[in-house]
C-alpha cells in the first residue's frame, strides 16, 4: 500500500531539495578547486612520475622521501625559519601597536605607512631586497660601508647565515603589519577602566602591560600566531625569489624543496608526496587553531 | 502556437553571419619559448624573423613567450606536464625527449631537401638526438672561451697579444689582474647550471673528465685531476684569492655585470656575452679579446651550448611549427644572429659568410669550437644534475673548502645512482 506524506513534511522535503541545490554550485566549486587538486596530488604522490609517464609505486616515494637526509634537513630548517619569523612578528606586531595605540597624532599616516610591505606583492618585494643586499652594487652594503660598520662587502645571501637571516628579516619586514594590525583592533577593545583602576593602584607601565594588556590580548595572541604559523610554514615566494633554497640548502624549506624536486628534479612523484606530508604538518596547526578558537569563543560566550 | 517576433531572430542571425567569416579567418596561433627571447640584444632579431615568417605564411602567427632565463625550464615542465607546452621550444633536449615532452622531427627533416640537411654536421646532428631519434634542430650554440677586459690587462703591465696558454700561467695572470676592489675573474656559484659548465670546462682543461663515456658514473672526485682542477678553481674564491666575493650568488649575470663594471678583469664566457656586457657598458666596445681557455692538455675541449628548436609533443600544428623552424634556421637569420646577437651558428655553410669573417672576435670562437663538446650532456637526468646536485655540492665545497673532496666523493655516489635509476 502506498503511504502518502503529509503536506508538511513535503513542503520540508522540498525546501531541502532546495537547499543543496542552492549549496550545489558552492560545493561543485570547492570540490574543482580543493577536492579535485587534493586528489589528484595524492594520486600522484603514489606515482612514480617520469615526464608525461607514471607507474603506480604505492607508498615508495613516502619511504624515498622520509629516508632521504634532505627532507628531514628541510623540515629543520622550515621549523627554525618559522619559529624565528613569527616570533618576531608577534613581538614586533605588538610593539608597533602598542606605539600607534599610545600616538594621538599622525596614527592613520603611520599605519598605512607600516601597511606598506604587506601590500606589496612577495615576489617583488623579494627581488626588491636581493638587489638591496647584492654584494658588490646592493645598497645594503653601500650604507654600511659609508658608516664604516663592515669594511669588506658582505654576501648577504651568499652564505648559510646571513642568507638565512636574510630570508628571515624580509619576511618579518613583511609579515610583521598584519600582526600589527591585529594587534591594534585588539588594544581598542581593551576596557580603559582597567588601565585606570590599574593606575589608581601604582601600577607601573610594564605592570600595566603584564597584567592588563596581554591578559586582554591572550586569545587574539594564541589565534594570530597559530594562524602566522600556517601562514610561514608553507610560504615560498620570498625564499623561492631570494636563494631558491641555497646557499648549500641552507635556506630549503619545505615548500622551496617541493618546487626543487618536481620543476627541478622532474620528480613529481616524490615532490607531491612532500606535499602531502607538508600538507599533514599544516592539517596539525589547523586542527589546533580550530581547538583554540572553538574554546575561545566558548569562552567569550561563557 | 508561439511565433518568434523577427526583431529577437534578427541579431543573432546577423551575429553568426558576421562572425562566421572571422572564425573561418582565425589564424594558426604557434606559442614560441626560448631561454633568450628576453634578451635586449637579440630581441631586434626575432622580432624581424617573426615579422618576415607571418607575412610570408599569412594563416600562421607566432607568439613569443617571454620567460626569465632562471624560470625557463620549469615553465615549460609546467606547461607540458598540463599538455599546454608552447608549439616551438628550446630546451634541455635529452632530458625533455625523454620524458615524452617533445615530437620527433625525422619525418619532417628527412622530407627536406639534401641542400638543407646536409647544413648540420652528423655531430651536431647527434647532439639533439635521443635513442636515435631527432627532436630538435640546432639553431645557435655558445662556445665557451676566455674574454678579457684590454685596458685592466694592460694596465697589470700584461701583454694581450701574449694571453696565458697554461692553467698555471692563467693562475699567473689572475694574481696581477687582483687588486683591492677588483679581481682577476668571478668562481661561479649560484644556483643555475651556468655554474656547472663553468666547472666542467676547468676540468677538461686539466685533463679530467666528470663522467664516464657512457655516462653510467660520475668521476669528479674518482678523477684526480678532475678532483685537482675542481680545487684549484674553487680555491681561487677563498679569502685573498682571485676571485671576486659572494660566488655562491654569482652566476652568468652577476659575472657580467661584474665585468662590465670592470671589477673582474676576465670572464669565462660564450661569445653572447659580449653583446650583454657592451649592452650594460658601452664603453667596453672593442676594448675586449678573447683566446681559448687555458689548459694543461693539448687540445683540451671546451663546452659549446647548443640550443636546438623542437616541437612539444602537446603542439596542435606541428606542420607549421616545423615551418617556422625550418625558417628561423635560414643562413640568414643564423648570419644576423651571430653578427648583431653574438649567438654562435651551427650551420656548415655560415663561418665563411664575409660578415662573421668581418669580426676577429667570433671568428677566434669560431675556431674554438672545433674543440668543443656539446652542452647540455646527454642524459635525461641532467637537467636535475646540471641545475642542482653538481650546484650543491660546489656551494656547500665553496662554503666548507676542507670538505672538498668528501663532498665530491659524496656527489660521484649520488649521482652514480641518479644516472642509473631511470
Amino acid at each position: 500500500m502506498a503511504t502518502t506524506r503529509p503536506p508538511r513534511a513535503r513542503a520540508f522535503a522540498r525546501r531541502r531539495l532546495y537547499g543543496y541545490a542552492f549549496v550545489a554550485p558552492v560545493f561543485l566549486f570547492l570540490c574543482a578547486i580543493i577536492v579535485f587538486p587534493l586528489g589528484h596530488a595524492f594520486w600522484t604522490s603514489l606515482q612514480r612520475v617520469r615526464g608525461l609517464r607514471s607507474t603506480f609505486v604505492g607508498f615508495d616515494n613516502y619511504a624515498r622521501v622520509l629516508a632521504d637526509d634532505a627532507f628531514w634537513h628541510s623540515l629543520s630548517i622550515s621549523f627554525a625559519f618559522t619559529g624565528v619569523a613569527v616570533a618576531l612578528h608577534m613581538v614586533l606586531g605588538l610593539a608597533l601597536a602598542l606605539l600607534l595605540d599610545e600616538l594621538r597624532s599622525a596614527r592613520a599616516a603611520l599605519r598605512i605607512a607600516f601597511l606598506t610591505p604587506w601590500m606589496v606583492a612577495p615576489a617583488v618585494g623579494a627581488t626588491i631586497w636581493l638587489w638591496l643586499l647584492e654584494p658588490q652594487f646592493g645598497v645594503v652594503n653601500y650604507l654600511l660601508r659609508a658608516a664604516g660598520m663592515i669594511d669588506a662587502p658582505l654576501a648577504w645571501l651568499g652564505e648559510p647565515g646571513p642568507a638565512f637571516a636574510s630570508v628571515v628579516a624580509v619576511d618579518v619586514w613583511r609579515g610583521v603589519p598584519f600582526v600589527m594590525l591585529l594587534m591594534l583592533a585588539g588594544l581598542q577593545t581593551v576596557p580603559p577602566e582597567q588601565y585606570e583602576a590599574a593606575a589608581m593602584d601604582g601600577a607601573s607601565a610594564w605592570q600595566r602591560f603584564r597584567f592588563v594588556t596581554l591578559p586582554n590580548l591572550r586569545y587574539l595572541l594564541i589565534v594570530a600566531t597559530t594562524l602566522d604559523v600556517i601562514n610561514t610554514i608553507r610560504h615560498y615566494d620570498i625564499i623561492g625569489v631570494m636563494t631558491a633554497g641555497g646557499p648549500a640548502q641552507a635556506t630549503e624549506v619545505l615548500p622551496v624543496l617541493l618546487y626543487n624536486t618536481a620543476f627541478r628534479g622532474n620528480r613529481f612523484g616524490e615532490a607531491a608526496a612532500i606535499g602531502v606530508l607538508l600538507l599533514l604538518i599544516v592539517l596539525a596547526l589547523s586542527t589546533f587553531y580550530m581547538r583554540v578558537t572553538r574554546v575561545g569563543s566558548e569562552d567569550g560566550a561563557r | 502556437m508561439n511565433r518568434i517576433h523577427p526583431s529577437r531572430t534578427l541579431p543573432i542571425v546577423l551575429a553568426i553571419g558576421l562572425s562566421a567569416p572571422v572564425f573561418a579567418q582565425q589564424p594558426i596561433v604557434l606559442q614560441w619559448q626560448t631561454a633568450n627571447l628576453t634578451e635586449s640584444q637579440y630581441e631586434p632579431i626575432w622580432k624581424k624573423t617573426i615579422a618576415e615568417f607571418e607575412a610570408a605564411n599569412p594563416g600562421i602567427k607566432v607568439e613569443p613567450v617571454l620567460v626569465a632565463r632562471k624560470d625557463h625550464w620549469t615553465k615549460f615542465v609546467a606547461a607540458a606536464q598540463a599538455r599546454k607546452a608552447p608549439c616551438i621550444v628550446t630546451v634541455d633536449l635529452t632530458t625533455a625527449a625523454y620524458n615524452g615532452y617533445l615530437l620527433p622531427l625525422d619525418r619532417y627533416f628527412n622530407a627536406e631537401p639534401a641542400a638543407f640537411r646536409n647544413a648540420w654536421s652528423r655531430d651536431m646532428l647527434a647532439s639533439a638526438k635521443w635513442k636515435g631519434e631527432l627532436y630538435g634542430l640546432p639553431i645557435w650554440g655558445g662556445t665557451y672561451g676566455e674574454i678579457y677586459n684590454r685596458d685592466l690587462v694592460v694596465k697589470a703591465g700584461l701583454d694581450p697579444a701574449k694571453p696565458p696558454k697554461t692553467i698555471d700561467e692563467y693562475v699567473a695572470w689572475g694574481r696581477k689582474l687582483t687588486g683591492d676592489d677588483h679581481w682577476a675573474l668571478a668562481v661561479l656559484g649560484g644556483k643555475t647550471d651556468t655554474t656547472t659548465r663553468v666547472l666542467l670546462t676547468w676540468i677538461w682543461a686539466n685533463g679530467g673528465e666528470a663522467f664516464n663515456k657512457d655516462m653510467t658514473e660520475a668521476t669528479f672526485a674518482k678523477n684526480p685531476k678532475s678532483l685537482a682542477a675542481i680545487k684549484l678553481y674553487l680555491g681561487f674564491a677563498a679569502k685573498n684569492g682571485i676571485a671576486a666575493p659572494s660566488p655562491t650568488t654569482t652566476n652568468y649575470l652577476e659575472q657580467t655585470n661584474l665585468f662590465a663594471q670592470g671589477k673582474i678583469a676576465t670572464m669565462r664566457n660564450a661569445y653572447w656575452s659580449v653583446a650583454k656586457v657592451v649592452g650594460d657598458n658601452p664603453a667596453l666596445k672593442g676594448r675586449m679579446f678573447a683566446t681559448p681557455i687555458p689548459a694543461n692538455v693539448p687540445n683540451a675541449p671546451t663546452l659549446a651550448s647548443v640550443a636546438a628548436s623542437s616541437i612539444s609533443a602537446s603542439c596542435q600544428y606541428p606542420d607549421a611549427a616545423w615551418k617556422f623552424i625550418k625558417f628561423d634556421a635560414d643562413k640568414k637569420w643564423a648570419v644576423q644572429r651571430a653578427v648583431v646577437a653574438n649567438w654562435m651558428p651551427l650551420r656548415n655553410d655560415v663561418a665563411d659568410d664575409p660578415a662573421i669573417q668581418a669580426d676577429p672576435m667570433l671568428t677566434e670562437f669560431v675556431k674554438m669550437g672545433a674543440h668543443a663538446r656539446s652542452y647540455p650532456l646527454p642524459h635525461p637526468a641532467w637537467a636535475d644534475i646540471g641545475a642542482n646536485d653538481v650546484v650543491d655540492a660546489v656551494q656547500k665545497a665553496l662554503l666548507t673548502p676542507e670538505r672538498t673532496d668528501a663532498i665530491f666523493r659524496e656527489l660521484d655516489a649520488k649521482l652514480d645512482k641518479k644516472l642509473n635509476d631511470l
